[in-house]
Formats: structure tokens, sequence, C-alpha cells
């Protein structure tokens, strides 16, 4: 439990800070906090765009929603491999923390992969930022940034987790480097969520 | 708290893998079906909320946060939420009325 000392001064009272959290934790949730808010604010414009025009494109006919139904499995599959990988880093078991975390590091790869897939259907339609085949400018704006944002945190994570593993393998990072690390891959998955039901299916 | 987490084994990650799987199968066919506008984006909403609140409580571990961290994670990002749409929406529409006009 972590302790805040009043006034900051040698023999005060000594009692529970506020989040009981690590620093490195708390720092962690306040990103978060200020990272959804960036996806609040593309999504909010979205939705601005949207209201603002008399017809929208039909999503069903742009994109495969079987495929990005599979983007969403990979990522929440990855999701449970990320939070057993925090599980069993507190049960102190290396060598299964090394297994689902190479099995996350695994999933976002294919979700990238996917997604590259996926623009590059789109573009070679003929979709650009500014301009597409479905009539709205707006509509692949939206589709490119949003889309484009949420898969660079995708790689960031990647990145993040293969450091964290190699890390971990070495020694160098503990079970709280492992549950940071995973506390931003859910926040990936949870971003998904809001993508997946507000730009594809709405 | 996350640190007394070690001590159970029955955290029920599959199960809530299972639940997420099965609320996006459930969105899927929804969109798909002869359902009003309306009453499919209400829907659709009530699902996407669901399983936030799913991978917020249980894989983020704020459900064994103190209330404080909770309150501060969700309250600030409904409060932000619910603005930027009060705030938006009624000029988004009154684009929308100017567009048609």
């Amino acid at each position: 439990m972590a302790y805040v000392m009043e006034g900051g001064q040698p023999g005060g009272i000594n009692r529970p800070a506020p989040f009981d959290l690590s620093w490195q934790k708390l720092m962690m949730w306040i990103f978060i906090i200020t990272d959804g808010l960036l996806f609040g604010g593309f999504l909010a414009a979205y939705g601005f765009g949207r209201l603002s025009v008399t017809a929208w494109p039909d999503q069903s006919e742009v994109f495969h929603i079987g495929y990005i139904t599979a983007m969403t499995f990979i990522l929440i599959s990855s999701s449970v491999t990320m939070a057993r990988a925090v599980e069993v880093s507190q049960q102190k078991d290396k060598g299964k923390v090394l297994f689902f975390l190479l099995l996350t590091i695994f999933g976002g790869l294919i979700f990238l992969g996917m997604q590259v897939y996926e623009w590059s259907s789109i573009i070679h339609e003929g979709a650009r930022l500014n301009f597409n085949p479905w009539g709205v400018a707006q509509f692949s704006s939206y589709f490119f940034i949003i889309t484009g944002f949420h898969g660079t945190h995708v790689l960031t994570g990647v990145i993040i987790l293969v450091i964290t593993a190699i890390r971990f393998k070495m020694g160098k990072s503990s079970e709280e480097g492992v549950e940071l690390t995973g506390l931003y891959w859910h926040f990936v998955d949870l971003v998904w969520v809001f993508v997946f039901t507000l730009f594809y299916l709405i | 708290m996350a640190d007394d987490l070690s001590t159970n084994h029955s955290r029920p990650y599959w199960r809530i893998w299972g639940v997420l799987l099965m609320l996006t199968v459930v969105m899927i066919f929804v969109d798909q079906s002869p359902m009003s506008r309306g009453l499919l984006i209400l829907v659709l909403v009530a699902a996407m909320l669901t399983k936030a609140f799913l991978i917020g409580a249980y894989f983020m571990h704020l459900r064994f946060e103190t209330m404080t961290l909770v309150v501060t994670v969700v309250v600030g990002l409904l409060i932000t939420g619910a603005l930027l749409f009060v705030v938006i929406a009624p000029d988004g529409l009154r684009a929308l009325h100017l567009s048609a006009w």
C-alpha cells in the first residue's frame, strides 16, 4: 500500500495515498485518460461529420464486416492472453509470462497485418484522405485518421510488448512492468470496441 | 487492489472473453436485422458500453482498484463524452438542416 506523509514533513502522520497506487501505475492511468480524451475528440468529430451530412456510405458495402469482426476477435483474444500474462507474472511463473506475452505479440501482429490488408484494399479501390469513390469525402478522412491512430497505438503496443518480454526474460522488468504494459494493451482493445461499433456498424 | 490479485486464481478471463465474443456476434446479427434505426443504435451502443465495462472492470482490473481511481477514470471520461455530445450534436444537426436547405 502506498503512503503519503502529511505536509511532507518528517514525523508527520502517514495515511494511505488517495489512489493507493505506485507512481508508475498512476502515471499510466493518467496517460490512458488523456489518450482516451484524444480518441474521444476523434470520435466526437466523426459524430459531427455524420450528423452534418444527409447521406453516409453503407459500411457493409465498403467493408467486409466479417473481416472486421475477425480483427475484433483477434484483438479481444490478445487481451485475454495479456491478462493471463499479468496474472502469471504475479505468480512469479517466468516461463508462462513469456509464453503469454509472445501470444499477445502474435495477436497484435496479426491484427496489424489485417489492418494493412484492409487499408491497401480501400486505397486500391480509390480512397484517399480527402476523397473516395463512395460520395462523401469525409468518410475516408475519418476512416484513415481514426483507424490509423488506433493502428499506430497497436504498433506501439507491440513494440512495448517486445521490450517488456525481453526485459522480463533478462530479469530487468518486474511484474509491475508487465501489468503496466497490460493496462496499455487493454486500453488499445477498449478503443477498438468504440471504433468498431461507431465507425463500422452504426 | 492489484497487489492482492496474485492470491486469486479464479479470475474469469476466459468467461469474459466468451461474453465479449458473444456480444460482438450479437452486434453483427442485430446490425443486419430489419430493425428501426433508433432501436438499432440503442442496442449497439448498449452492447458497446457493456463490452467497455467488462474490459475496464476485469481486464484493466478497475474492479479491484480504489473507488477514487474508478471515479477519476470513469466519471471524468463520461462527463467529457457527455459534454462533447451536448456541445457538438446541436451544431451537427444544424449543419445537416442547413445543407438540406
